[in-house]
This record gives C-alpha cells, structure tokens and sequence, in this order.
C-alpha cells in the first residue's frame, strides 16, 4: 500500500523542470475545466488504485489468518487425534491385560484358597515333623520362579484342598524322594543350585509383567512366600514343585537303570525293549514338514506304545506318580487308574520325550520349521486318552527333559560369565570344559522352537486336554521378559527370539492383541532394557523389524 | 551336610538339590568365572572368534544393511575364516585371496559379504561381481544366500547364470551373477552379459574348479574376458599342493589362508565305519542306523544310479521320505528334489558325486559313504578329497554329525584304510552283530567327538609350522 501510491506522486513532483510536461504543469490553463477534470480524473484513479490495494492486502491477510486458522486447526485435531489414539491404544492395553487376568482367574481361584490355608495351620501347630521340613524346603526352593507354572500344579492343588490330607501325602512322598534327591543331587548338581539362588537374589527385583497375570500371581505369591519370615510355613503348600521336575528328571534316569536290570532277568523284555527304543527315535527321525505326511509314523509309536501296556512283554509295575508334578487321585471314566502301570510303558514315553528333546536340539536349530511335526506328535500322544494315568497328562515326563534341557523357559537366569551362571542356564559341559558357544545357542534355538511348537497347539476341535496349553507358553515368555535389565542373559534373547520366529502368527492368533503387547515387551523393551548388549539381544530388534516386513506388523 | 542342615532350613533345601551353597551371600562369593581357557577354546575353535562384524570393517558404506542380513540370519558372531578373511578382503586397494577353510564353517558367508560390500547398488543393472561355482545346485545355493544376506539391501538383484535361466535374447542386467563356468562363458560370447565394470570374481570350490581338465579351462577363459584389475577370490575346504600352484598365479600376490593337514577334518563330525559282511547286507544294515542316534536329515552317497533306486525302494518301505538326484534327472527337476529335502518334505537324499561339494543343508546330522569314494581309472584309487568333502555336508557350522562309511570287501577295507592315513585320522568301528552294542557305541562316540569339538586347531595366515 505504502509503496504504490507515492510512486505516481513522486514522479510527477519530482519530474524534471526541463520537460514540457512541467510548463504544461504551469501553464495559463491549468485552471480550465478540462484540466480540472483532468486532475479529477487522476485523482479518483489514484483513490481507486489505493482503494483497490487496501482491500487487496486486506483479502491477502485475511486469507493468511484464514490459513493459520486452519492450520492450527489441524494441528489441534491431529493432536487430538493422537491423544485418542493412544487412549485407544492405552485402552487395549488395559483390556489385553484385564482379558489376561480374566482368564487367568479362573485358573488361579481354585489355587489360592488351598495356599493361605495351610499357611496358618502349621504355624500355630507345635512342631512340624522334621521330614516335612525339609520336604517343604525341597519345594519352597523353588517359589519364585514358580510363577505361572505352578497353574497346573495348583488345578491338581485344589484336589487336595483339604490342607491336612495334602499335607500328609506330601509328608508321605519324602521318604521316596527326599534322600533319593540328596544322592542324586550332588552327583546331578546340574540344576540344582538354581533354586536357592533365585530365591535369594531375584526376589526383590521380581516384578510384576506388565501384561499377563503370571506376574501377578508369582508376585502375589511372592509377597506371601516373603512376609511370613519362616519359609517353611508356605512351601508346606504343595504348589510350587518347579523342581519337582529336577526330581522327577532323576527319577526317570533310575527308571532307565531299572529296566535295563530287569531286562538283565526277562529274554522277552531284553529282545524287544532295544527294538522298540530305536524304532521309536527312527521313527521320529522320520517325521516331515510336509501336512498329512507323517501318518504312518503317528502310527508306529501308538503300535510300540500299546504293546507295553498291553502287557505282551513283562515288565515291573510302578507308580507313575514318581513321574508326575501333582498328586492324583483315580478319576472317572479314565482307562488307567490304577496305583501302577507296566514300567515299559513310561520307559518308552520317556524315550519318546528324551528323543523328541534330542531331535529339537539336533534339527531344529538349524531348521526351526522341522519343530512343528514334533510339537504335534508330543502334544498328541500326550493328550492321548488311552495313555493318560488318572485321567491325566504324563506330559510332566517331557517337562523334567525340558526343566533340565533349557532351564531358560522356567523362569531360571545366570551370569554367562560365571561357572555357576552357565550351569542354571543349561549351558552343557563336555569333556573338561564348556561346550562352544556356537553349540550352545543352536540347542538353546532349537528348543525354543520347540517349546513353541508343543505349547501353541490348538485343541479347540479336539476332544481331548491340551496337555501343556498356551497359558505355559506365555508364562515362560513373561519371565523371560521380566528379568532385571541388570541379569539379562543372551541365552534368554536367544531363547526369547527362538520362541517367537515363525510361531508370532499363532501367538497372536490364541492371545490377540495381548500377545502383540507381549511381542512389543519382548522384541523392543526387552532388547532396549538390557544392560549389556550382546548378539542376542541384536537379534531382538532385527526380528521386529523382519515381522514389519513380512507381516506388517508394526511394534 | 547334616550339621548344615540343622543348621538353616534354607541349607537343607540346598543340599537336598545339589552340592550349592545357600544363601546369597555365600552364592555371590562362590561363583566361579568362567575361566580363561574356556573362552580360549572358543577362539581357537574355527567357529569361535573374539571379533564381532562391527569390528571386522563391516560397518562403513552399504554395511548396516549386510549387518542386519547376517543377524537375521543368526550369524551371531564371525567364525575364524571370516574373522580372518574379511579384514582383509575389504582392504581397499583391493587385494586377490586364496582362502582355505574346513566344510562348514562359514566360507559362503565370508565371501558373499564381500561382494555385497563392493557393489554399488545406484548401477543396479550393471554387473559387478560374479561367482562362479561348480553346480548348478551350488550356484543356487549361493544366490540364496546373497539374497538372504542381502534381504535389507534397497536394488539388490541376482541373476543366475545356470543353463536354462537366461534367455538367447535376454542379458544379464543385474549387479551380481551367479553362474557355472561354461554358461557364463557362452553368456559373455553371445555378448549377453557386459563385463566391463565387474570388480569382484568369486570362484567357490575353487581346487575342483581349476584342476579338473573342462571347468579348469572354462574358468581361465572366462577371466580372460574380464577387467585385468579384478579382484579374485578363491576358496574350498581342500588345496591340494598342486593346485595351490597354479591358483597362486591365477590370483596374483593373493592373501593366503591354510588349513594344516591334521586340520583338515572337522571334528564335530564322528567319523565310524561300518563292518559289513558282504555287499548284500548292506540294504539291511543301511536301515539298521537309522535307530541307534537321533537323525535330522541324512545324505547316502552311492556309485551308481541303479544302486540309488534300489537303495531308495527299500527305504520308503521302511517308512522314510526320500529324494534320489543324480546327473539323470534335468535341472529344473533337480532343484525341485534337492529343494524338497531342504525344506524337510524329505529327510534322505540318496546321491552320487554330483552333490558332495559345498551343498549346505543345515539338518544333515548323517553322511552315509554306501560306497567307498574311488578316483582314477577302474576306480583304482581311493580319492581322499571327495571323501572329505563328502562328510563335510554334516556338522555344518559347529553342529554335530556323524559319518558312516560301509566296507565289504578287501578292496573297500583297504581305500578307506588309505583315506584315514591320508588324514591322519583314527576311524571308530562299529559291527552289526549286537544292535543294543552298536547303539551304546555310537553315542559314546557321539559325545566324545562333541567334547573333541573344542580342541579344533585354528585356521592361520599362510599356515604355522
């Protein structure tokens, strides 16, 4: 505005005196009415031309406040739309974990009332019996990282819910297992140092998850197990036999020793058991990827199976309850309920656990995909009615092989760096040193894969019981990811990214949104958390990034 | 322990799982390192290493992509070939590379990062590195593990230079070819493929590559056809004196990697053999193995063809899944079986000497030699490469495996004799008399050679001693 209309002004009074137009400017008829109307003229144009400039920057900066308007406008909106979204998101959350917690409630109510129960019974009373004791002290050790594990221990809890009477029958187990422990246990040592150890030390930092009820209850469960300063009261609870599974893995290595004896005595039993134990591992050599594929196989083992039990082959009989985490009483309708079964017959299962173990280690961690034939096969023969005792799983069996194989998956944890680390972490010794690394973490990858592959199956259409459901799978995932950033291992990143590669879309598909809250903790969090930074933890992020890329998911 | 268990109840709990002290306090003061020689072993171990990609120069230009390739592929940390190799493949002005390192430990990794380093990925169409491998199978091979590696890499292409796979009309237009001598080679004439800005050449096998009379003749032709200021990498598992002779002047003043002769053989791999009573027990006795270890994936190495689908018959019958490949079948044929026993569709691949060299299927945990490897006219002389090569498809990369080779006659007895001299090795045997002896066998076997894994000599710069 300024500068337009000074230009034409200026021009004309500055406009040099030597220029006709200057005397036309003086001239005798400056005064005449055209050039009145001349100047009228000019005037109203230059009024016209300023007016129309006026308006123009006027227009001009309303347009431009128009824009910030709008601008700000969006801003504000966008900004509002985030806050929505992460309310949204926020809200998924909280529903993911109410879900969680829902559907691990029913679970967990009928454990809880069995533990404060005899908690108060044997403080008042004078006196526990000493076995009992130490009994309690075997299962106390193992408390923390019970965690979620203890679930199905505490479904089979409830059966002995009257507190005295479980109490008695754990009293009455010890003399069983308890010294066959100590003699065992210093020779195995393997696992066995875990327990005090993680009971000492990660107490405190336990934390609950910040999805899934595991933590909950382990942190429940914790805070109970601490306050009352004498341990003893609480692990008096048959809940926590983590390690029972330590037990029963010895267990099962006497078994072994036994049959070998009795074969020693019975040509039959020595003629087959041999045939049977390597047709068996052949057998499962031979499972393929291929769907459909493996019929004749599921076939052979069922046939090897039925013949021990069918008792064409003598063999001793012993009680299984050696072999399992919970005690049982006969159920209705179950086809084995007996105090005994043919010893061939959990022999064969243990060689069949052993083998499938073996072949996790061997094949799967160079190819994962080859779990999944070997995750169906064990999670069906397992959940077979006519091989359950009691009308339960002897999925325990396959478990002790994993407690002992790949400690990781139960909640154990340990310094790399230390020989002791090493041993809670499962890492093998050979000959007089450690097993390489390289070797290390193929076992490690294979059996998180495998782990995988046995726990997310889908029994929705089957008639029979999940033996090991996809609630164990999320509970081994869940104290993996809570470990204090400080105690990360790269064992557990290994294990933690073996566990989810090729298994993330069925995860996602038993959990849904949960268990992509539970991906972003183990594959972003997790890494980002962890104090020393290793190839494992590497590994982590990368994963992510290939399920953006394949899947699009966005973590 | 009794004391001690009067003493704390948490004491008990302790003794009762095993020989460890308590409490934590006590726990803390007793915790051991994990001692030095422990580690040690692992950096002489030709897996182990001390270094990390970060470390080894990986990590200037394109790299962050390749970085992130090798961890999706869980290549944790470099083995000692790559440890050893890549620093100084990398070096710029680039320098040859003669590099020698047993089966199974990281060799295609080592020289495909490499080349993946030296493209320039803006020239998408234009080729700039080629390698050359004896097979098609093992062409292929290797162009998957470049797109693996390669997988975060924006303009990455491959073309396979195989016959069948490049159009007469078509040309090559992708930055890395990988390809057989002789279709390379007809590629170049028919002036489909532009040599003119390659800066890498590759020859994977390279002793069987230069020493056999067509392919030795082939690759010299084709490098006759390229930029004289290639750079030239060469690499196998085995060097025989004579070619080493003439790789150093078909890779001038190269760097030299060498294996001594005891470390030849990888010692995750139990090597045993079989005391069959006569030629026809063998199909019997072949089915027997199956039992006596858990077994991934297994390869059978014949003479004949018609003994591969006699052998093939009788496996299916016990139940088994199994791909034959040998020069019968067509190409597109034979990467669909050997695909399939990839990917676990089939779990014995019954062969003959197409596949002994370099195939890399992870889950091999069994090589079967059915027939002893001979060379020469009449087969008259044992042939110690093969067989080492052969056995080299288990125990890939620090896994355990175990070869079984199966002996007859005298004739057989006396080859494989000669081999393990050669080798200077000791052969564990096993009889078919007593199967639950043969099992007790085999895994004691199993697990001593998995604790002998450690004591594996490294790799060295231009060999010691």
């Amino acid at each position: 505005m300024t500068g337009s209309s000074p230009v034409t002004r200026r021009s004309r009074q500055w406009s040099s005196p030597s220029r006709p137009r200057i005397s036309d400017f003086l001239a005798e008829n400056r005064h005449t009415e055209l050039s009145y109307q001349d100047a009228l003229a000019a005037a109203q144009a230059e009024h016209g031309r300023v007016r129309d400039a006026a308006i123009r920057v006027f227009k001009d900066h309303e347009l431009k406040e128009e824009c910030r308007r709008l601008q700000e406008q969006e801003a504000a909106i966008r900004q509002q739309q985030r806050r929505e979204e992460e309310r949204i998101r926020n809200e998924e959350r909280v529903r993911a974990e109410e879900e969680r917690l829902r559907a691990l409630k029913s679970k967990i109510v009928p454990k809880l009332p069995p533990e404060p129960a005899p908690a108060p019974t044997p403080t008042p009373a004078p006196a526990p019996p000493a076995s009992s004791t130490s009994v309690s002290q075997l299962n106390g050790a193992g408390p923390l990282n019970s965690g979620t594990t203890i679930i199905s221990a505490s479904q089979q809890g409830s059966i002995a819910a009257g507190s005295k009477p479980s109490s008695l029958s754990i009293s009455q187990q010890p003399p069983s297992n308890a010294p066959a422990v100590s003699i065992n246990g210093t020779k195995v040592a393997e696992p066995a140092p875990t327990q005090p150890f993680q009971q000492g030390q990660h107490v405190t930092p336990t934390k609950p998850p910040p999805f899934g009820t595991p933590a909950a209850t382990s942190s429940n469960f914790l805070s109970k197990a601490l306050q009352p300063s004498a341990p003893t009261t609480t692990s008096q609870t048959p809940q926590p036999p983590a390690d029972k599974y330590v037990i029963i893995h010895q267990n099962l290595k006497k078994l072994r020793a036994s049959l070998v004896e009795q074969a020693k005595s019975l040509p039959l039993l020595k003629a087959r058991m041999g045939d049977m134990r390597r047709e068996l591992r052949k057998t499962l050599g031979q499972m393929v990827t291929e769907k459909g594929g493996n019929r004749k196989q599921v076939g052979a083992i069922q046939a090897l199976l039925q013949e021990s039990l069918n008792g064409s082959i003598p063999s001793q009989l012993v009680d299984p309850s050696q072999y399992v985490v919970d005690q049982r009483q006969p159920m209705e309708g179950a086809l084995h309920n007996g105090a005994q079964l043919p010893s061939l017959f959990l022999y064969l299962l243990n060689i069949f656990a052993k083998s499938i173990i073996n072949q996790f280690i061997n094949e799967c961690g160079a190819q994962p995909k080859a779990a999944d034939p070997l995750g169906v096969i064990a999670a069906q023969i397992f959940s077979n009615k006519a091989y359950l005792w009691r009308g339960k799983s002897l999925v325990d069996i396959l478990m002790a092989k994993y407690r002992v194989a790949c400690p990781v998956l139960f909640g154990y944890r340990g310094n790399e760096s230390t020989e002791q680390g090493r041993i809670r972490l499962g890492w093998k010794r050979d000959g007089t040193g450690w097993a390489p690394e390289q070797q290390h973490i193929e076992k490690m990858k294979g059996l998180a894969v495998g782990y995988a592959a046995i726990a997310l199956r889908d029994f929705s259409k089957s008639p029979n019981t999940n033996p090991w459901p996809p609630s164990k799978y999320w509970a081994s995932l869940a104290r993996i990811v809570n470990t204090p950033p400080a105690e990360i291992s790269n064992t557990q990143c290994v294990v933690l990214r073996g566990m989810i590669e090729i298994y993330e879309e069925r995860f996602i598909q038993f959990y849904g949104s949960a268990a992509i809250a539970a991906l972003h903790s183990a594959l972003v969090e997790f890494p980002n958390k962890a104090l020393t930074k290793t190839p494992g933890t590497a590994g982590l992020p990368v994963l992510a990034h290939i399920l953006k890329r394949n899947i699009g998911l966005d973590l | 322990m009794a004391d001690q268990a009067a003493s704390a109840p948490g004491v008990a709990a302790a003794q009762v799982d095993g020989a460890a002290p308590a409490s934590n306090l006590q726990e803390n003061s007793y915790d051991v390192e994990v001692q030095l020689s422990d580690l040690q072993k692992d950096r002489e171990n030709p897996l182990g290493s001390a270094a990390t990609f970060q470390e080894l120069g990986l990590s200037v230009p394109p790299p962050n992509e390749v970085l992130e390739g090798l961890t999706a592929l869980k290549f944790l940390k470099p083995s000692k070939v790559q440890e050893k190799a890549l620093p100084l493949m990398l070096a710029d002005p680039p320098r040859n590379m003669i590099a020698q390192s047993q089966s199974g430990t990281g060799k295609t990794a080592a020289f495909v990062t490499t080349v993946l380093s030296r493209v320039d990925y803006s020239q998408a169409s234009t080729p700039q590195a080629l390698l050359l491998a004896p097979s098609r199978e093992l062409a292929r091979q290797i162009q998957g593990v470049i797109t693996t590696i390669g997988q975060f890499i924006p303009n990455l292409g491959v073309s396979a230079a195989i016959p069948g796979s490049i159009a007469r009309g078509g040309s090559v237009d992708k930055s890395i070819v990988v390809g057989t001598p002789g279709t390379v080679m007809d590629l170049i004439r028919r002036r489909q493929f532009d040599t003119s800005a390659l800066r890498v050449l590759v020859i994977d096998e390279a002793d069987n590559m230069l020493d056999q009379q067509g392919l030795g003749d082939q690759c010299a032709r084709v490098k006759g056809m390229l930029p004289k200021n290639i750079q030239i990498l060469l690499f196998s598992a085995t060097f025989p004196e004579k070619v080493l002779k003439y790789a150093t002047s078909f890779a001038p003043s190269a760097n030299i990697i060498k294996l001594k002769v005891q470390e030849l053989t990888v010692k995750g791999i139990s090597q045993m053999y079989m005391d069959c009573p006569g030629e026809a027990d063998k199909y019997e006795i072949l089915c027997k193995l199956y039992g006596l270890m858990n077994i991934g994936s297994s390869i059978i190495f014949v003479k004949t063809r018609e003994s591969a689908t006699q052998i093939q018959q009788s496996m299916v019958r016990d139940g088994h899944k199994v791909s034959v490949l040998h020069g019968a079948y067509e190409g597109s044929e034979r990467d669909a079986l050997l695909d399939d026993f990839r990917t676990g569709k089939s779990k014995v691949l019954i062969t003959t000497n197409v596949l002994a060299r370099g195939i890399d299927v992870s889950t091999v945990s069994m090589v079967i030699n059915y027939d002893i490897p001979m060379k020469g006219a009449g087969e008259a002389t044992h042939d110690t490469e093969t067989y080492l090569h052969r056995i080299g498809r288990t125990g890939r990369f620090g896994r355990v495996g175990v070869s079984i080779t199966f002996i007859s006659d005298k004739k057989s007895f006396t080859a494989l004799h000669a081999i393990a001299k050669d080798l200077q090795i000791d052969l564990v045997a096993l009889s078919p008399d007593d199967w639950d002896e043969t099992e007790k066998q085999v895994q004691k076997v199993i697990k001593s050679s998995r604790a002998q894994a450690n004591f594996v000599p490294s790799a060295t710069s231009g060999g010691q001693e």
